[in-house]
């Protein structure tokens, strides 16, 4: 392991009053769009095989194998598109943006990379409604790279032209699964599809299409310049290279840091974050709120993505950091949470739609000091019911919620059961049902 | 997402005489947008922004000349802009204030902001002042959430709120 410097950030200095927008001039003069020239004298299949060999998992939430996932396309259909996911709607992710604020082309160049090595016609950068300044700084990124002909041209050695495209949702955190934002790409609501066929077969207009989360094809020109084996000298064996890190919640300093993977949380968070604000740390969502919590013991937990299975969360996510100190009320933090997914269910699922409804209203039965004993055998029964490891939903927003529930009461059990007690009337157990909030 | 529902009880807005759908707004999606993807319903989400951006809310009629234009039926397009929250159905004040209620705002305090609006122009989340001026409403995480307790007014986000300086920068705003 050794993280030399900032690669993704390498533009932007962590004193916030040196940093600036970088447009094309900038970029170039500070080694823009070598990487792209040097992907673009090797054949395209060699650039997929050093992005397999360089290992670059996905960084939007899942971790997939980034290059293995470009074999995927079938030989030969065209046209074949590339989604960018920035959709970045996960509570506690904020990195995709934060680059784009400041750095620009390193999407663009990754994405001219990606194009070239999959032979793209057109992709799409799909961006979340709320971000106005950062699809402003896009378009004219990309008017700049149109101009100096980084899209708009033939792939070299064929006839395919590649237009690179902003495209705007409108307010959905569900159009950040992969095939919501393919739906809501073709202009109708961004309810999943069943799967298979995957995206690489039949995506976006039923072409074979690519998606690929911001930060990911960012990491792509560093990977096309120094190689493989110098993006794998950072990170562990199973996740390699640097790693952008949101940091919020109950700390100093919190921001977007990178270092590689596999870094301590409680490095990031003294060193990086400014420390715990506020009292103690107690707890801590490793990567936005659908990877469910940190314990108090596991403050020191490895940030890579094998932090699912070595701390009972469901993984790595975005490696959106949430910090909650020791006068956190996890209940509170907990409906929250769940309150969030409820909310933005799109509501195709029964187990995804009435199970994250529930929740919230037993949750804000328990808030409103009306717990009833049974209520945290009952939560943990509704949330082990739902989603698509278990096999009843369409996508993966159900299994976020489950894994919130679950964990934030596997790890606090005591927190929740000292707020249940038997919910009496004249000396019968009743149930609460509607609480006002 | 959320579950909207539609108020039956209230008339359909009058017929306006001038089309939502400018001329120079069909030009705009025909010339900019059209070609950017294989089909036009692919244009349907920028030609709403624009509507948005033009009038602040989309009313019914721009529903059904957005039907016409792209080629689809009424219930086709009304399915599609009734999915997404921020195209509000509604018209709102000058000021539509989306303030952030997720995690790391709670951990920091959006209450207070909230509260804090509440004590100032008297109105709860989903309400409009009586002049106009301000709406405000809830919504989760903005992805600035180093920045908590955070807000976007309009198309611009404020960040790190300080309630009452806050509300005193709103009402320049709104002014
Ligand atoms: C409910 C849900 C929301 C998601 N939101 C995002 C998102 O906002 N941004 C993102 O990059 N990936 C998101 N993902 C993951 C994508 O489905 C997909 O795995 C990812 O974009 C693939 O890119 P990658 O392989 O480069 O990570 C989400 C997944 C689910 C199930
Ligand atoms: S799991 Fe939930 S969000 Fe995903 S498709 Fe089903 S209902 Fe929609
Ligand atoms: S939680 Fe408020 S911006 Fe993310």
């Amino acid at each position: 392991m050794a993280f030399a410097g900032p690669v993704l950030l390498k533009r932007i200095p962590a004193d916030p009053a040196q940093r600036k927008l970088y447009r094309w001039a900038d970029y170039n003069a500070t080694g823009g769009y070598e990487g792209l020239k040097k992907a673009q004298s090797m054949p395209p299949e060699d650039v997929i095989k050093l992005v397999i060999e360089s290992g670059l998992r996905g960084r939007g939430g899942a971790g997939f194998p980034c290059g293995t996932k470009w074999t995927f396309l079938p030989k030969d259909v065209h046209p074949r598109y590339l989604a960018v996911n920035f959709d970045e709607s996960e509570p506690g992710t904020f990195k995709d943006r934060y680059l784009i604020d400041h750095d620009p082309h390193v999407l663009l160049e990754g994405i001219a990379i990606a194009a070239y090595a999959n032979r793209i016609s057109t992709s799409y950068i799909y961006i979340r409604g709320e971000y106005h300044r950062q699809a402003r700084v896009l378009e004219e990124a990309i008017a700049e790279a149109y101009a100096h002909g980084v899209f708009g041209g033939k792939h070299p050695g064929t006839d395919i032209i590649h237009n690179c495209y902003v495209h705007r949702g409108a307010g959905a955190y569900i159009c950040g699964e992969e095939t919501g934002l393919l739906e809501s790409l073709e202009g109708k609501r961004g309810w999943p599809r069943i799967k298979p066929p995957f995206p690489a077969v039949a995506g976006a207009f039923a072409k074979p299409t690519i998606i690929n989360n911001v930060e990911t094809l960012s990491c792509l020109p560093a990977i096309a310049l120094h190689g493989a084996a110098w993006f794998k000298s950072m990170g562990t064996p199973s996740s390699a290279g640097p790693k952008l890190f949101g940091v919020s919640g109950h700390v100093h300093r919190p921001g977007v840091f990178e270092n590689e993977l596999g870094i301590k949380m409680s490095v990031l968070i003294e060193k990086y974050a400014g420390g715990v604000k506020g009292g103690k740390y107690k707890a801590a969502i490793p990567g936005g709120v659908s990877m469910g919590i940190l314990g108090t013991d596991q403050y020191d937990a490895a940030l890579d993505f094998d932090i699912g299975k070595k701390y009972n969360v469901l993984g790595l996510g975005t490696a959106g950091v949430i910090v909650m100190n020791d006068q956190t009320d996890l209940v509170r933090a907990l409906r929250n949470i769940v309150r969030f997914f409820a909310h933005e269910s799109c509501g195709q699922c029964t187990p995804c739609r009435e199970g994250t409804a529930w929740m919230h209203k037993i949750l804000n039965r328990i808030v409103a000091g009306l717990g009833k004993p049974r209520d945290f055998d009952l939560l943990m029964e509704v949330a082990f019911s739902m989603g698509a490891m278990p096999g009843t939903t369409i996508c993966g927003l159900a299994d976020g919620a489950n894994w919130a529930v679950r964990t934030f009461l596997q790890k606090f059990p005591e927190e929740f059961k000292a707020r249940l007690k038997p919910q009496q009337v004249g000396g019968v157990n009743i149930t609460p049902v509607a609480v006002a909030v | 997402m959320a579950w909207i529902v539609e108020d039956r009880l209230k008339p359909y807005s009058p017929t306006r005489s001038e089309p939502y759908l400018s001329p120079a707004i069909r030009r705009q999606v025909e010339e900019k947008y059209f070609p950017r993807y294989p089909n036009k319903r692919a244009a349907l989400l920028p030609l709403f922004h624009i509507i948005m951006h033009e009038y602040g809310y989309i009313a019914p009629q721009a529903i059904d000349e957005a039907a016409e234009f792209l080629g689809l039926a009424r219930a086709q397009v009304q399915d599609a802009v009734s999915f997404y929250e921020e195209f509000r159905l509604q018209p709102g004040g000058t000021c539509v204030i989306n303030v952030c209620r997720s995690i790391s705002c709670e951990l920091l305090g959006y209450h207070a902001v909230l509260e804090k609006i509440r004590q100032t122009f008297g109105i709860d989340p989903g309400e409009t002042t009586a002049d106009h001026k301000i709406t405000v409403l809830e919504v989760e995480c903005l992805g600035a959430c180093e920045q908590a307790p955070c807000a976007l007014v309009n198309e611009e986000l404020h960040g790190c709120l300080q309630p009452e300086e806050f509300v005193r920068r709103l009402q320049e705003l709104s002014r």
